[in-house]
């Protein structure tokens, strides 16, 4: 097949060159850069697809399965997996394992996530008026965060429930003041290095106020450490509530959590071992799909995770050559 | 570093001020306060009033503060509410149980992770730093609660090779092969925690070591590579390691609750736990100042070592001798 360079299209090889232009003119930003680079990252994503699996199962729960949680049926406990429709069978009080375990994820995913986003909220303002404004402020913020950083969480966590009852709020609550401290060191950090970038000066210089320097131009550029920290956050959340229920000091009978099926489950370890087993397996896969997650944006954001790539190529590369070379 | 010292010093002893207060006003905002707690709710007015009066508890929350904190100074942590018996009493012994637990738990995680920490440095992406780093997400993600029920079910229910829970057996007590068989479980459990975030630190400390040009001169030298991690790289490595041993000292003490629970073992953590339960105030408190002041001393700790230990630390102002 031959083809005659004039019989191309007259407007072909300037809209080739357009669009090279505009492409050179644009490079990726830097959400693009992300997720192409969480994409590829293989942990990451099979941690999305496990908790995009948890989410969708805890949101569709009532669809899934015909059985209420609480719904006790003396005449079926304790019946084998698989029998009468049970999936996975049904505990003492003859309630449905399996829907106990969907109704429980929406408890922990609705705690992990609330209690994530509530201390982002304070770490970032704590954390932006520490660092923006420095000085005494600064002063009294940091020894609040070494005084939460002193006081065992646990016992804290333990104690704030026993003392006023154990409510999901307040479980969230707690949670969530009890966690924010190493978000408000990283922004203050952020903090400490930004405002003294020059379009700080610049805001400063055309009369934006001192809140929407910090809210509109350096919170935004302090985000992306800060969505990686919340991340790992809600994985940290679900084990706490998982282990304050556990205690019973956490969600309470009707409603149904994964550590208060455990706990349950180890009072009848002997008639039943493997209702022990599904609640816990359930709660390792969503934290570590959200540990995964967090990791991979952290890779995703570090500039020098490619380097490291082709600097292990390198070193391979020079290990060879220099045997040869002796 | 005598200025640095004393400066760190009133910190923390700011830090454990603080930490008093938002103690007691945390019991004191309870609904009902400690004088529910304390007196029996049968009780006439009258008689209600008077008891009230006796243990102090009608004066004004600043007065009972001082009051509390001045008999803490002394060593007195109170009385429980129900015998009551002293909390000190009945604490330290628990302290001591805990301490075991934990600190073989600690050594053995120790000896196991920072040797295979350091030989992961050396072969990254290796079979074993890929196995060892699968242990460290799994020992971030597990609860652990659930691995000791799952240990409970298999080695104790199914196998009967270890006793399901206790800290001695009834009428062996002071039988170290008996304490050692009902150690092993929930030993497992605690180092699975400790094993995933001491390997990794000693490995990431080395990996950073090992990257340094001083680590490049030595190999170009011609020293060995054995000599090159151990004593080049591993000295400057450690230094890290340390801090972050100093940082988990109080965790021997108060890391445990679950685990405790979980094994029924008599240790604080889980008298915590059932004290909570029962709103026993004066124990509540004294372990939360115990444990914190514990936190507070460890962070001292490991900041002084690090000061000994890497003279490139700036000791805070610039006059300040760097020894």
């Amino acid at each position: 097949m031959s083809t005659n360079p004039s019989q191309l299209p007259a407007d072909a090889l300037p809209s080739m060159e357009t669009k090279k232009a505009a492409e050179l003119k644009k490079p990726p930003g830097p959400w693009a850069i992300l997720w192409k680079k969480f994409s590829h990252n293989p942990y990451a994503m099979s941690g999305l697809v496990v908790l995009l699996f948890f989410i969708v199962i805890a949101a569709l729960a009532p669809v899934l399965t015909k059985y209420k949680p609480e719904a006790i049926d003396l005449m079926f406990a304790n019946l084998k997996p698989g029998v009468d429709g049970h999936l996975l069978g049904t505990d003492e009080l003859g309630r449905d394992i399996l829907t106990r375990l969907l109704y429980s994820a929406r408890i922990s995913l609705m705690i992990g996530f609330s209690v994530a986003f509530a201390s982002v909220a304070i770490g970032s303002i704590i954390g932006a008026i520490s660092g923006y404004f420095g000085g005494w402020v600064d002063t009294i913020f940091m020894r609040i965060v070494d005084v939460m950083n002193s006081v065992p969480t646990l016992f804290l966590n333990i104690l704030v429930l026993a003392i006023f009852g154990s409510r999901m709020e307040y479980m969230i609550m707690i949670l969530a003041l009890t966690s924010w401290m190493s978000i408000a060191r990283l922004v203050r950090g952020n903090f400490l290095q930004l405002r003294e970038m020059q379009y700080v000066e610049a805001a400063k210089a055309i009369g934006v106020s001192s809140w929407g320097i910090i809210f509109r131009h350096l919170l935004r550029n302090a985000s992306f450490p800060i969505i990686v920290n919340a991340t790992l956050m809600v994985g940290g959340a679900i084990l706490s509530e998982s282990a304050l229920s556990y205690l019973g000091l956490g969600i309470q009978a009707p409603a149904t959590s994964w550590g208060l099926m455990l706990s349950n489950a180890q009072e009848f370890m002997l008639i039943d071992p493997l209702q022990a087993v599904y609640p816990g397996l359930c709660i390792l896969l969503v934290v570590l799909a959200v540990n995964f997650i967090g990791d991979g944006i952290r890779d995703g954001l570090d500039p020098r995770q490619q380097l490291t790539k082709s600097r292990r190529r390198l070193d391979k590369w020079r290990k060879n050559y220099s045997k040869s070379g002796n | 570093m005598t200025e640095y010292l004393i400066r760190r010093v009133l910190q923390s002893v700011l830090v454990i001020f603080l930490i008093t207060i938002l103690t007691f006003l945390l019991i004191h905002a309870a609904p009902g306060g400690p004088t529910q707690m304390m007196l029996s709710p049968g009780l006439s007015p009258e008689v209600f009033k008077q008891q009230a009066h006796n243990l102090g508890l009608d004066q004004p929350v600043p007065v009972q503060y001082v009051r509390w904190i001045s008999g803490l100074l002394q060593g007195d942590l109170g009385y429980t509410f129900k015998n009551h018996l002293p909390v000190a009493d009945l604490l330290w012994p628990r302290i001591g149980n805990t301490f075991i637990l934990m600190g073989a738990a600690w050594l053995l995680s120790l000896l196991i992770a920072i040797p295979w920490g350091i030989y992961n440095s050396t072969k990254v992406y290796g079979l074993s730093d890929q196995s060892a780093s699968f242990i460290s997400y799994l020992g971030f993600a597990m609860p652990t609660f659930w691995f000791g029920i799952l240990l409970q079910q298999w080695f104790s229910l199914k196998l009967n090779w270890f006793p399901l829970s206790d800290m001695h057996t009834r009428g062996k007590e002071g039988d170290i092969g008996d304490l050692f068989m009902h150690l092993v479980l929930p030993v497992t459990v605690l180092s699975l925690g400790f094993l995933a975030s001491y390997m990794k630190y000693a490995r990431a400390s080395m990996l950073e070591v090992l990257d340094q040009d001083y680590i490049r001169t030595a190999r170009a030298k011609g020293v060995k590579e054995r000599k090159v991690v151990f004593h080049h790289a591993l000295r400057n490595a450690l230094i890290p390691i340390i801090t972050i041993l100093g940082l988990d000292l109080p965790i021997l003490v108060a890391g445990a609750a679950l685990t405790e629970s979980v094994f029924n073992w008599p240790g604080m953590g889980r008298w915590f736990v059932q004290m909570a339960t029962e709103r026993e105030y004066s124990v509540l408190m004294a372990i939360t100042i115990v444990t914190a002041v514990m936190v507070v001393l460890g962070n001292l700790l490991a900041d002084i070592l690090y000061a000994i230990v890497d003279p490139r630390v700036k000791l805070g102002k610039q006059g300040g001798k760097a020894a």
